[in-house]
């Protein structure tokens, strides 16, 4: 059971940390908590489906296209809800709140468009599993965790090693300096919008496959969970949030199974608070410079 | 530019004509310069909205009837539906202005046992009979005089469920999993309390938060170290899909069961053939052979080109027993709740209705099962 146990947690760890990648990624260039992420998440998994049930398109197609539309539905949130509140200097919290907005407006729309009942999202990928002597694990689980580890290490090098990551990391460091170098800051925040709300489908989807279930309310807690592991292994930083993932996803799990199913949330974030008390950076934070 | 504006023109022309000859043909049949009035109070829109909807297409379905057959005291019986969105405040809101209208005679509703159990006080103040086709909270009714439900109580269903689990499928060994909250709570007390009865044993209770817990792989993966003979369910049909699923994906092979909570034929287009032999107890099933049944769902089929659920079997003959007791009583409030508690032996499309005199229901219960991807009648 215990081993079984441990497969479990790092499964749904490894679903935290495909969804926190993105959270984090776009809080490093912009300095955003993007609340939108998870309404994202669940739009980009309705709309595969809906490419898959309605227009019969094969697993793959699907994927692809609804990854470019939600990219492309994040560049039209940052154009309608944030690029008018940094246009104007607004306070960095006004953008947050606008950010809450948009994910209470994409979960009704959604809740309009196709209904607000759960919907079957059909097992595109059935590889099958390993059968070891006390416990099973199935390569979809595999999947999840490698695919969350391949985002990772690829942001990490679009980052680090590519002209745009330079211009990237430039305009997090500075907008208006960015803009004096010759950077266009909109494409780069843009950029940065179409890359999180993909990433945001590539976790909707494969989670909506790993349960076979989708609802317009799934993105809330995924969300939130996803939030606490970004900030667990410290917000902005890639590998960080792949760590943070895995930490909540087998605490939980851990504490569902061996001390009580009701108490699941609560011990899981509890960790969090204990860690975040003792390194208020989270664990791979390090202390950034204040800008001025 | 100019053949499009013709075009259009047009349109209006034939659509207004066609329009008018609708509004002609729809004279009602009983004297309609006077009415009856009442309410059906739901959730139309938001996240409960299915819910409310079944009650509305119910309940039109009946008024029609009734009118068609010469309406209420001569009079032509007028539905007014409210939607209180499924939320304790605006229910309350919904119910001060029921109270208000002295044209309404009876209110059909609330759908959640929060709606209802939230207004149900102001219904008592303005002594307005609440009649709720689907609360099943235990208070509700203990609230005042003019609470009414049409629904067993988990004090009923949840006893049944447990004789189906530890008689008629012959399993001693119980694991529970239920929903955190009223509901699931008073389901796993009771149905706790009678399997022990009848000589079940539990032996596991796992719970979980409705509409965030999306994982039961850790839940699973204990209840198997336990060793159980059967899963039982305090849950309701979406979380059902997903532990079905888990449960497969993790190579357990636990037979299920529930309450009526999870008849929906979403359950299995969600789950296919994991939740394949799943037992559940059924307060309404459109597969039932009994005249009054099939009849109603013929009727409603016919309208409304879909299959009725449970919801809407109990608001449909919710407003017959209401219009029936207003019939007799006359246009008095007072009066109808007077006559709507002495209702025995109704014949619903649900079974016999009888209501104690905590204006409570007792209903017997089917029970059914999946079998090749279909509810099926298992006894």
């Amino acid at each position: 059971m215990f081993f079984q146990q441990i497969i479990n947690g790092i499964t749904l760890g490894s679903i935290y940390a495909l969804t926190a990648v993105g959270y984090t990624m776009v809080f490093g260039i912009l300095e955003l908590v993007n609340f939108s992420h998870g309404s994202v998440y669940m739009f980009g998994a309705f709309l595969c489906l809906t490419l898959m049930t309605a227009l019969g398109l094969g697993f793959f197609p699907a994927f692809i296209i609804s990854i470019v539309i939600t990219g492309m539905l994040g560049i039209v949130i940052d154009r309608l809800a944030l690029l008018p509140l940094r246009r104007k200097n607004a306070p960095k919290v006004a953008s947050l709140i606008s950010t809450i907005g948009i994910s209470i407006f994409l979960q009704n729309l959604v809740m309009v468009m196709w209904g607000s009942e759960t919907k079957n999202f059909p097992l595109a990928l059935n590889l099958g599993h390993i059968q070891f002597n006390s416990f099973r694990i199935s390569y979809l689980q595999m999947i999840i965790l490698l695919t969350s580890l391949i985002l990772m290490m690829g942001l990490t090098l679009l980052v680090k090693k590519t002209k745009i990551g330079k211009a990237m990391r430039a305009t997090a460091q500075n907008m208006e300096a960015a803009k004096l170098m010759g950077i266009n800051v909109n494409l780069i925040i843009t950029f940065t919008f179409f890359l999180g709300a993909a990433l945001a489908t590539v976790a909707g989807v494969m989670v909506g496959m790993y349960y076979q279930s989708v609802d317009p309310m799934m993105g809330f807690m995924a969300g939130l969970k996803a939030f606490a592991a970004a900030v667990l292994g410290g917000i902005g930083v890639l590998p960080g949030a792949i760590l943070g993932g895995l930490i909540i996803g087998v605490s939980e799990t851990l504490a569902a199974g061996y001390i009580h199913s009701g108490y699941r949330d609560a011990i899981a974030f509890a960790i969090l608070i204990a860690v975040l008390l003792i390194k208020p950076t989270g664990l791979l934070g390090q202390k950034v410079q204040k800008k001025v | 530019m100019k053949k499009v504006f013709v075009f259009s023109l047009l349109m209006m022309v034939v659509l207004s004509v066609l329009l008018a000859g609708c509004s002609t043909e729809t004279a009602a049949a009983p004297d309609a310069t006077e009415e009856i009035t009442i309410a059906v109070a739901a959730p139309l829109s938001g996240d409960y909205a299915q819910y409310g909807n079944a009650f509305r297409r119910a309940t039109e379905l009946k008024a029609e009837e009734i009118n068609a057959a010469g309406g209420i005291l001569g009079k032509e019986l007028k539905l007014t539906f409210l939607d209180d969105r499924n939320d304790a405040r605006e229910a309350t809101n919904v119910a001060q202005r029921l109270v208000g209208d002295k044209k309404v005679l009876g209110v059909i509703g609330h759908f959640s046992s929060t709606a209802s159990l939230a207004a149900s006080s102001v219904y008592e103040e303005g002594g307005l009979v609440q009649l709720s086709p689907t609360t099943s909270h235990p208070d509700f009714t203990k609230q005042g005089q003019y609470m009414f439900r049409n629904i067993n109580t988990q004090a009923v269903e949840a006893p049944i469920a447990a004789d189906m689990v530890v008689n008629l499928m012959d399993k001693k060994r119980i694991a529970v999993i239920y929903i955190n909250n009223d509901w699931g709570i008073t389901a796993r007390d009771h149905f706790v309390e009678a399997a022990e009865a009848l000589g079940g044993e539990i032996v596991a209770e796992e719970t979980f938060i409705g509409g965030q817990t999306q994982d039961f792989t850790s839940t699973l993966t204990s209840i198997h170290s336990k060793n159980p003979d059967i899963i039982f369910l305090g849950t309701f049909y979406a979380e059902t899909g997903m532990i079905a699923q888990q449960m497969k994906q993790l190579g357990y092979d636990y037979p299920l069961a529930g309450l009526s909570s999870l008849y929906n034929e979403e359950l299995i287009k969600l789950a296919g053939d994991a939740v394949e032999g799943l037992y559940m107890t059924s307060n309404f099933f459109p597969g039932d052979e009994r005249p009054a049944a099939k009849e109603f769902v013929d009727k409603f089929r016919d309208a409304h080109g879909q299959v009725p659920n449970q919801f809407a079997a109990v608001a449909y003959e919710s407003l017959g027993m209401l219009a029936g007791a207003i019939e007799t009583a006359g246009e008095d409030r007072a009066a109808i709740r007077n006559e709507l508690a002495k209702i025995a032996d109704y014949e619903g499309v649900t079974g016999s209705i009888t209501f104690s005199k905590d204006r409570d229901v007792i209903k017997e219960m089917s029970i059914i099962k999946i079998q090749n991807g279909e509810f099926v009648i298992a006894q």
